[in-house]
């Protein structure tokens, strides 16, 4: 835990040192404002939280995978990551340091997005819950692009359709029935499911991210340990 | 002691190493000397674990916290400061962050401590990349030309801090083209040429052999003499 503790505290100074990073994380949240002041409370007939749901679902299906992809990626390029590995640093600490920053950033949007929404008290929890593990789940599938690619250009020309294909599916879904079956297995189409409809029973979009999630840990740990040295 | 027997290395069809078998005894300082693309990164690269050989063994009596590397590409992160960058591995190995002001002290950065890596100049960042392999106090210590690129001045600063680790008892492990810097740093030189080493020894000694002491020994005329080849 020591070297995790370790790679959280510098991936945190990065990060407030890195200004395009920064631009990602506050973008979503300030249009999601915009729109929710602009169009959502001028027109009663659409609710005040549609903006926050939309733009929360693409925040955490896209941003999270560019900017988790690219961090590491940098790390393999510049040969960074090398030198934590020969310090000793394991899988599971390297990610816990740097997905756990990306998860704090995230925790912050997301609870942005939830003030923004108006929620109720019950509805703001389901709300934080299901993006946390939707962020875990981006996060993880970041990390894993950024182990399995070449360089940092490389991790933005495949993680950002990949994430756009997992932050715009869900949408595609909602009219065409082929993709939506296709998209319930993916973890942005349960949360955008579960952010739009505050009724829905949270046991099966909670038990598919967890298997998201499950999956893609252990895509990330066998990508570490095979690309971890190279670049 | 790092040891290494019968390394083979092959990259698809090529053989970049053949047969090679040395010792580097503790509190030693061990030069591979030879051209780029002779080998001697891979060499590295096997002993530190990033490379598997192909054939051969070899053997380092450290553990991978007690070594230190210091390679061409730094690794440094080029938006945090010096003091940063050496924060993290004294956080990661657990040591106080005080040994990062002492380490930094050492190789005269004291005073670019809070200067991001990125303004740094190249002499500068070598010498930070050295004070990041030396902060655990490496029982091994691996350096991939330490001073290649650099100012006599700054060279000249590097080796008196080797030589102060190896009075410290570690055993340095260090690859460079420069045959003077060998000379006078070495106890123990490989020559080495095409992924085979043609010869090896004190570096006096492999000179007295080849007649190739003049005012100082010259190594460079002892390599050229076994392989025609220039150095650089």
């Amino acid at each position: 835990m020591r070297s995790a503790k370790a790679i959280f505290i510098r991936q945190a100074t990065d990060l407030f040192k890195n200004r395009l990073v920064m631009v990602q994380y506050i973008i979503f949240p300030v249009v999601a404002f915009i729109f929710t002041e602009m169009v959502a409370k001028a027109d009663e007939s659409i609710p005040d939280y549609m903006f926050v749901s939309m733009f929360a679902a693409i925040f955490a299906g896209m941003t999270l995978v560019a900017t988790t992809a690219g961090v590491i990626a940098e790390d393999r390029e510049n040969k960074s990551l090398r030198f934590l590995i020969m310090a000793g640093v394991k899988p599971h600490e390297y990610l816990l340091g740097i997905g756990g920053v990306i998860l704090a950033a995230s925790f912050l949007v997301s609870l942005a997005f939830a003030l923004m929404g108006g929620f109720s008290a019950a509805n703001f929890a389901r709300f934080l819950t299901i993006m946390m593990l939707s962020s875990t789940a981006s996060i993880l599938l970041g990390a894993s692009i950024g182990m399995l690619v070449r360089n940092q250009q490389a991790a933005t020309a495949i993680g950002m359709p990949v994430a756009m294909i997992l932050g715009f599916g869900p949408m595609l879904a909602m009219f065409n029935t082929t993709v939506e079956k296709i998209f319930s297995f993916f973890y942005t189409q349960q949360l955008n499911v579960v952010a739009n409809d505050f009724t829905v029973d949270l046991t099966k979009p909670i038990t598919i991210v967890l298997v998201n999630i499950a999956f893609l840990l252990v895509l990330f740990t066998v990508a570490y340990r095979k690309k971890g040295l190279s670049a | 002691m790092i040891q290494m027997t019968n390394v083979i290395k092959r990259f698809g069809s090529q053989t970049v190493l053949t047969d090679v078998s040395f010792t580097a005894h503790t509190s030693q300082i061990f030069g591979l000397l030879g051209p780029s693309g002779a080998g001697k990164t891979t060499i590295i690269n096997i002993l530190t674990n990033q490379l598997q050989a192909d054939g051969g063994s070899h053997t380092i009596d450290a553990a991978p916290f007690e070594t230190g590397l210091m390679l061409d590409e730094d690794g440094l992160y080029v938006r945090l400061s010096c003091l940063e960058n050496l924060n993290l591995f004294a956080d990661i190995y657990g040591l106080p962050r005080s040994r990062s002001k002492e380490v930094l002290e050492s190789v005269g950065l004291q005073d670019a401590a809070k200067k991001a890596v990125s303004a740094l100049s190249r002499g500068m960042r070598q010498r930070l990349a050295l004070a990041r392999a030396i902060i655990n106090e490496p029982k091994v210590l691996f350096l991939d030309e330490p001073t290649s690129g650099l100012d006599p001045t700054t060279a000249r600063g590097i080796h008196k801090l080797i030589n102060g680790l190896r009075e410290r008892g570690s055993t340095i492990f260090l690859t460079t083209h420069n045959m003077d810097e060998a000379v006078k740093l070495c106890d123990h030189v490989a020559l080495l040429h095409k992924g085979v080493i043609v010869e090896q020894g004190v570096p006096k000694e492999i000179c007295e052999r080849h007649n190739a002491i003049k005012t100082v020994p010259d190594l460079e005329a002892v390599f050229f003499k076994l392989t025609g080849a220039e150095l650089e």
